[in-house]
This record gives structure tokens, sequence and C-alpha cells, in this order.
């Protein structure tokens, strides 16, 4: 089963002395979606490249505490991260999309067979089959990021971590990209996502994870986003929000479907 | 009067891809526009062409009365303040404030001015305290304000920006959203590319789609926004609010979070009682 936990887990980036992270527990398991929000600054990227082995591994800096994942390897089976940046994610290796989300799979050292099977599931899973014989560097932003997304979901990780998945895509791709975040939940996988996208949380994540100056603040279900203390945040959905700016009594909806039901039951 | 940009049968092709398709549209001083579409559609093209990088294959483009095919990008930049899509590729120097100097400084300005320009579009996002930052000590979101900061400095009387607000927190997306209203108060024609309908609906009031190449819909944002069968087959999706003024039945059918909240107050204190 697989298993991401973090122990009282600080990190500090080389040449720092303020915490990115402090003293943050949280235990992911397969089959979930945890969500992190908070102000850029808070934490979130720098507990997605902890909970990748990126850092300190290759970020450098120092960590404290115990971080343990069990998966089944490296790769497959293993941890992906999608940054939030993927211009900097291409390999810069391939002529072709097929073989920039292939570039993965290969260095696995898989059978052809296998990086095949798993190189077009992945391009048809981001519907981006027609972009197969593309040359990466003509595409959009968006088509980029789901190239790159494809190529880390190519390697089928047992943790995929996603740092604003969404950022480049337009509402048709982001709709299909959290559709996509509850189907690798669904088949076994666990999904870590740090985003801004509040609105689309409570359809996606099963629990949200407030962090604040590297804190996890509270750790809860979405229902959290219609909390007073996230709104004044500015970490509520726009519904809450809205709801709250009105001067209307608590609770506040989280979604409009439950602002419909809480205006005709008023 | 002139106007700020003005795009006449502007077509533009990758190889045999078609990226634009004769577009047509023109933005007024102080004019703000949000340029929207599906990936692919061609909007980032269309930056591109009106920052000068690339040169339309058929129309023309004119930024005030110069005919951006007889301008170079570095002479563009005294009237165009641009930000592209990755802004982490716009960032060279190596301090915040050394890469915010760097637009008026190629602009010839004096020291003292530059300091000016540069101290405005510093405190415009809130940015001072990151100033003598190494952009690449910064999180993402940072390095696209200090890019943004950049093109603010040009104080240039059209902005394009690619993507403003993409990867940013709702503290970052205002202080966004408020420095580009201070710029189109003073007159600067703003052409914003983005995804991000919340902020577009806070901040801009003209929507120009693209679909497939082509310009599909040019009217006012807030009526486009508020009218969801009409957004999908443009590859739109109304924003919460909208969606929740439409939900509600809330008069006026605001889509800006400041005025769904009134209309609610409103509302919810007897004056109309929709859904009842």
């Amino acid at each position: 089963m697989t298993r991401l936990s973090l122990e009282h887990v600080s990190f500090w980036y080389p040449a720092t002395d303020t915490p990115a992270l402090a003293d943050v527990s949280l235990e992911v398991a397969g089959g979930e979606v945890v969500a992190l929000v908070g102000a850029v600054g808070a934490g979130a990227s720098t507990l997605l490249l902890v909970a990748a082995d990126l850092a300190p591994r290759v970020v450098g800096g120092r960590l404290e505490g115990a971080v343990d994942f069990r998966g089944r390897g490296n790769g497959e089976g293993g941890r992906g991260i999608v940054l939030p940046t993927p211009w900097t994610q291409v390999s810069g290796m391939a002529f072709t999309v097929w073989d920039e989300v292939a570039f993965g799979p290969a260095n696995l050292g898989w059978p052809r067979e296998q990086i095949t099977r798993h190189v077009d599931r992945a391009l048809a899973r981001l519907e981006i089959a027609a972009l197969r014989d593309r040359e990466p560097a003509t595409l959009s932003g968006g088509e980029l990021q789901r190239v790159i997304i494809a190529g880390i979901l190519a390697m089928d990780p047992a943790l995929v971590l996603f740092d604003e998945p969404t950022a480049e895509l337009d509402p048709a791709g982001a709709r299909m990209l959290w559709r996509l975040v509850r189907s690798l939940a669904a088949e076994g996988k666990a999904v870590i996502v740090a985003t801004n996208d509040l609105d689309a949380l409570p359809d996606v994540a099963d629990r949200v994870v407030w962090l604040e100056q590297g804190r996890a603040k509270k750790i809860g279900p979405p229902a959290l986003l219609a909390e007073d203390a996230l709104c004044a945040a500015g970490l509520g959905t726009a519904v809450a929000v809205v709801w709250r700016a009105g001067g209307l009594p608590r609770p506040y909806p989280l979604t409009v479907d439950d602002a419909v039901r809480l205006w005709r039951h008023r | 009067m002139t106007d700020a940009l003005r795009l006449e049968r502007v077509s533009f092709a990758y190889g045999d891809v078609t990226a634009l398709a004769e577009v047509s549209f023109a933005l007024g001083p102080g004019e703000r526009a949000a340029l929207l579409g599906r990936n692919g559609a061609g909007k980032s093209t269309l930056v591109r062409l009106v920052t000068g990088l690339r040169r339309p294959a058929a129309g023309s483009i004119w930024v005030e009365d110069w005919d951006t095919r007889d301008r170079p990008p570095e002479q563009l930049a005294r009237r165009v303040g641009s930000m592209f899509q990755y802004a982490d590729q716009q960032l060279f120097a190596r301090t915040v404030r050394d890469d915010v100097s760097f637009g008026p400084r190629a602009l010839g300005f004096a020291a003292p001015e530059v300091q000016q320009r540069v101290g405005r579009a510093l405190a415009a996002l809130g940015l001072e305290a990151h100033a003598a930052h190494h952009p690449y000590d910064l999180p993402p979101a940072f390095r696209k304000l200090a890019a943004l900061a950049g093109a603010l400095a040009l104080e240039p009387r059209l902005l394009v920006l690619d993507e403003p607000t993409a990867g940013l927190d709702r503290a970052l997306r205002a202080r966004v959203a408020s420095a580009l209203l201070e710029r189109a108060a003073a007159g600067a024609a703003l052409l914003v590319v983005t995804h991000d309908l919340a902020f577009a609906a806070e901040t801009l009031e003209r929507a120009l789609v693209l679909d497939r190449g082509r310009l599909a819909c040019d009217e006012p944002l807030a009526g486009l926004l508020a009218a969801p069968p009409r957004l999908e087959p443009l590859g739109l999706a109304p924003p919460a609010v909208a969606a929740l003024s439409r939900a509600l039945g809330l008069p006026g059918a605001p889509v800006r979070e400041a005025d769904a909240a009134r209309a609610l107050a409103r509302v919810a204190a007897g004056r109309r009682a929709p859904l009842d």
C-alpha cells in the first residue's frame, strides 16, 4: 500500500535562517487526494519538493524530522512531480511529443512494448494523442503542460505531486485535469496537489492542508474552505468569500449548489 | 483620438498550422481588454505579433501611429510594455531592482527618472521588500510580479500581458489587478491574455475571444460572463461569482465579488427574494 508520511518535518533552503517548512506532520495514503492551500511562500511547493525526495537531495538545504515513503521504487511505483514551470521540465532531447513523453519510461529501462503502452495511454488520458508528432518547442503553454503531465504519468508513479497543475490550462483543460486527479486516486495512487484554484477543490480533494509560514495550520475536509478564518486569509472559495463579504450569517456555503440550498432554506 | 492598438486583418501561420486568421480590432487609450480562448487558440501568437517578436504574414498592426512592420521590438518597447507567459525567461539581472530598471535605462531615461519609475512599479506591486533579492531566490509567483514590474516601469501606452496571474494567490492577484487599473486610469490600454476569468471580471471590461485563430467575439466582458451557454462553445467557463449570481438570480447579474456581495446583502435584507 502506497503511503507517504511526514513526521515533524522542517526544512531550510541553503543559506536561509527561516524554515520554509516548520514542524509539518502529514500522512497521505494511496487512493487519497490531498490539497495544499496557502499564500505564495507558505510552503506548499517546498512540501512537494520534500515529498518528491528532491529537497534536500537535489535542492540542497537542511531537513529535520522524518520522511517515509512506501511505494515500489523510483519512477514506476515511485514518486512523480509536476513542477509549476512546465517549460523547465522538458527534456530538450525529443523531436516529437511522443518521444518527450517516452523520455521518463525509457530511462526506467522498460521493454519497448511497455513504454509504448504507457506513453499511448498517458497521451490519451491528457487528451493530446493528436499532438503526438508535434515538436515540443512549437506547443502552446497549455499544450506543453499536458505533455509534461503525460510524461510523469507514463512512468506510473504511486505518488503523484502536482504544483499548480492548472496554471497554464484553459477551463476545459482544467476540468480534464481535475477529473484525471480523481481517477488517479481511484486507481490507488496517492495524490498531493498545491493549487490556488480553490473553487475546484470541493469536488477534487479528500483533505485540505492550510499552510501558513511553513506550518500546517489546519488539516480537514474541503469544507474548511468556507470557514471564516480561511476566507479571511484569502483561502475561501469564491462563493464563501462573497457570502461573507455580503454580511450573511455563517455557515458560509462552499459551492454554488450549497448556496442555492442555503438560500432556499433561509 | 488615435487608437493605442489597431489590428487590420492580421494573419499568421507556423508552417502549415494557421495560428491567426484575419483578426481585426482596435483598443483606445485606457481601454481594458481580455484576450480569451482555448489553449492553442492563437492568444500568445497575437502577443508575439503585437510586441514585434513576429511579423504578421498578412495584415498590419498599428501601435498609435507606428506600423509595427517598420519598428524593431526595442523601438516598440517605447510604447508597448509586455510580459510573456514564461515570465521567468524575461529576468536576467542579479536583483529585482536591476531587472526592473533595465527597461527605463535602455529607453535612455536619466538616472533620477529611472529610479522614480522603478520605485513606482515596485510599489504598485508591493515588491519593495524584494527589490534587493535575486529573482531566482524568489518563488515563481514573485518572479512573475518582477517581470510585470519591468513592463510597468516603462510606463507604456499599451501593456500586453500573457497570463499575468497564473500561479498567483488571491492577495497577489489583487495586487496585479490594482496595479493594472491604476495604469489604465492613467491612460494605458491593456491587452491581457488570461484563463483566469475571475481576475478578468475584476479588472477588465472588454472580451476579445479567439477561436481557432479567428476573432469569435468582441463585446463587454460582464455580459459574456453572465451567459454560460455562450461561453461553453468558446472553451470558456463562467467564474464562480457569475455562476452564483445566475443560480440565485441576483439582480444585475453581477460578476465581480464586491458587486455580488452587495447584491446578495440587498436581497437578503428582504428587498427582493429571487427563487422564492
